[in-house]
């Protein structure tokens, strides 16, 4: 395709209107010196200072490593359970009611409770993010489960399919795009839950590094480390979809959104 | 097993949904010998795809009994499988063709299961596709797919629930030829459900008719037309045309009394 006007001007619009901003911000920042008004190349410099040496290994990885390990449980156990429980119904009447009580318990609220169990522990980080983010997975887990199509269900019925392989060939990929939806929620709880978990008696961490800039006075440093978390989103988020288009490349065909002849 | 009795005997077969409602199957009896094409047509919404459902163990009948052989069995059997009508919603959307097709076989190691995948897929024309995705199929092409997956475990009785009544006219055609030649090349007993009386006669030695709701057996009919039948030809005889009259007319009086019976309630 030859760019012409058309297709450069929105472009050029969103470059234009952030570069005006930065701009904005920095001829402030010299003009106006004040605390919460740092100049830019600070807040590169503490920027880069997280992504390179000592900060890195003692901000970014200890959160890294709870955010992978408590989003992974939580997807992990919330699509599990979500099957089994939206696959048998007889189950649902005992639990339905415990976990649409839970759901709305927002995460941050059980904080404290779980400093109590665990401690200022990893383990209580990891409980907390994965219990904010577990939930969005399981509904979404069981509300595919349920769904399944019955006549998918005959066809693995007259094929005499056992049923944990029913569960795993038949009901996982067809509530596979709800669970997806569900992930999706759960990827963006699970990084506030990792930033909110860092700021309660922790000593590493993202959000441990934000706070003691923040007592530091060190603002660019602060702004550095929100801008990382930011970094830290939208990675994941766009690895989530690049891993969910090719997963679900079927569904979005089925539903008659790719192009039947070029899939 | 007792080659004597039939392959499929329904053996006055009731089903009910509910307490209120009145039953939907009720005594239906008729027997398939082994080999046999038989075609099950009725008004629509007798209980056709209740008593298939029944048949092939999906649903178990309130009373009554289907027996293979002489014996009844639980579960769906292994000599057993059936073809949906709606192939939309019958093929896994995220398996290729071919491992749609696969699905249809247990317990075989790798080679074996690609050979016999192979084989059903050549049976029904459908080889060349054998990577691209059911939805990326033609409504012909998709129960045709439907059709392979049924096969390949090279079973004995096959079931049609209305196999050919979601797709185009000259499809139906194409696809009743192919179900024929297949059924008689690997010499399968088959029992298809249609509401289509010409497809029924067309295709089947022995045409059983239902009665509306609750549904019974009205009337077997012996179809002697002789085979490989042909859609011009053999539709042009007068034993066919004949054939289908009586069906016809037999299938009408039943929906006549339908019509008749809720005629006050309208009014």
């Amino acid at each position: 395709m030859i760019p012409n006007r058309a297709h450069i001007a929105p472009f050029a619009w969103q470059i234009g209107v952030t570069a005006g901003l930065l701009v904005l911000w920095q001829w402030v920042a010299v003009m106006h010196p004040a605390p919460y008004l740092p100049p830019l190349q600070n807040i590169a410099l503490g920027y880069f200072r997280l992504l390179h040496g000592d900060l890195f290994w003692s901000a970014i990885v200890p959160s890294l490593y709870r955010l992978a390990v408590a989003f992974l449980a939580a997807v992990l156990l919330g699509s599990l359970a979500g099957i089994a429980i939206g696959s048998l119904r007889a189950l649902e009447p005992w639990v339905r009611p415990v976990f649409e009580y839970l759901r709305f318990i927002p995460a941050v609220a059980i904080l404290p409770a779980s400093l109590l169990l665990f401690g200022a522990t990893d383990k209580m980080r990891i409980f907390v993010i994965a219990f904010g983010s577990i939930f969005p997975v399981l509904l979404a887990a069981i509300d595919g489960a349920r769904r399944v199509e019955p006549m998918l269900l005959d066809v693995a019925r007259v094929n005499r399919l056992k049923v944990p392989k029913l569960l795993f060939c038949v009901v996982l990929p067809a509530a596979l795009p709800s669970i997806f939806a569900g992930v999706r929620i759960a990827l963006s709880i699970a990084l506030v839950m990792m930033v909110i978990s860092e700021l309660i008696a922790a000593d590493d961490g993202l959000g441990f590094y934000i706070l003691r800039n923040q007592r530091l006075f060190l603002t660019a440093n602060v702004y550095a480390g929100v801008l990382v978390i930011g970094t830290i989103g939208f990675g994941l988020t766009f690895a989530l979809l690049s891993l969910e288009k090719r997963v679900l490349a079927w569904h979005r065909g089925w539903r008659g959104l790719l192009d039947p002849k070029g899939a | 097993m007792d080659a004597r009795q039939p392959i499929l005997f329904v053996d006055h077969l009731s089903k009910a949904f509910g307490s209120a409602i009145a039953p939907i199957l009720k005594g239906v009896t008729f027997r398939q010998e082994p080999g046999q094409f038989v075609a099950v047509v009725g008004p629509s919404g007798c209980g056709k795809t209740t008593l298939l459902r029944c048949i092939a163990s999906l649903m178990q009948p309130d009373e009554g009994a289907v027996l293979h052989y002489g014996r009844r069995f639980g579960d769906p059997p292994e000599w057993l499988s059936i073809v949906f009508q709606d192939y939309n919603r019958s093929l896994f959307p995220w398996l290729s063709v071919s491992k749609n097709v696969a699905f249809g076989l247990r317990e075989l190691d790798k080679d074996e299961k690609a050979e016999r995948v192979n084989q059903a897929l050549r049976a029904v024309g459908l080889e060349h596709a054998s990577d691209l995705y059911p939805w990326q199929l033609s409504g012909g092409m998709q129960q045709r797919c439907a059709l392979a997956r049924s096969i390949v475990a090279q079973p004995k009785l096959l079931l049609l629930d209305e196999p050919f009544a979601s797709v185009d006219a000259q499809t139906r055609i194409d696809l009743q030829d192919m179900v024929m030649d297949i059924c008689q090349r690997m010499s399968l007993s088959t029992l298809l459900v249609t509401h289509d009386i010409e497809e029924a006669v067309f295709m089947a030695d022995k045409v059983v008719v239902l009665s509306t709701r609750p549904a019974h057996v009205v009337e077997e009919i012996a179809v002697d037309l002789p085979r490989p039948r042909d859609q011009l030809t053999t539709k042009e005889t007068p034993e066919f045309l004949r054939l289908r009259h009586r069906v016809y007319m037999l299938v009408r009086q039943q929906v006549q009394k339908i019509t008749l019976e809720h005629l006050p309630e309208k009014v």
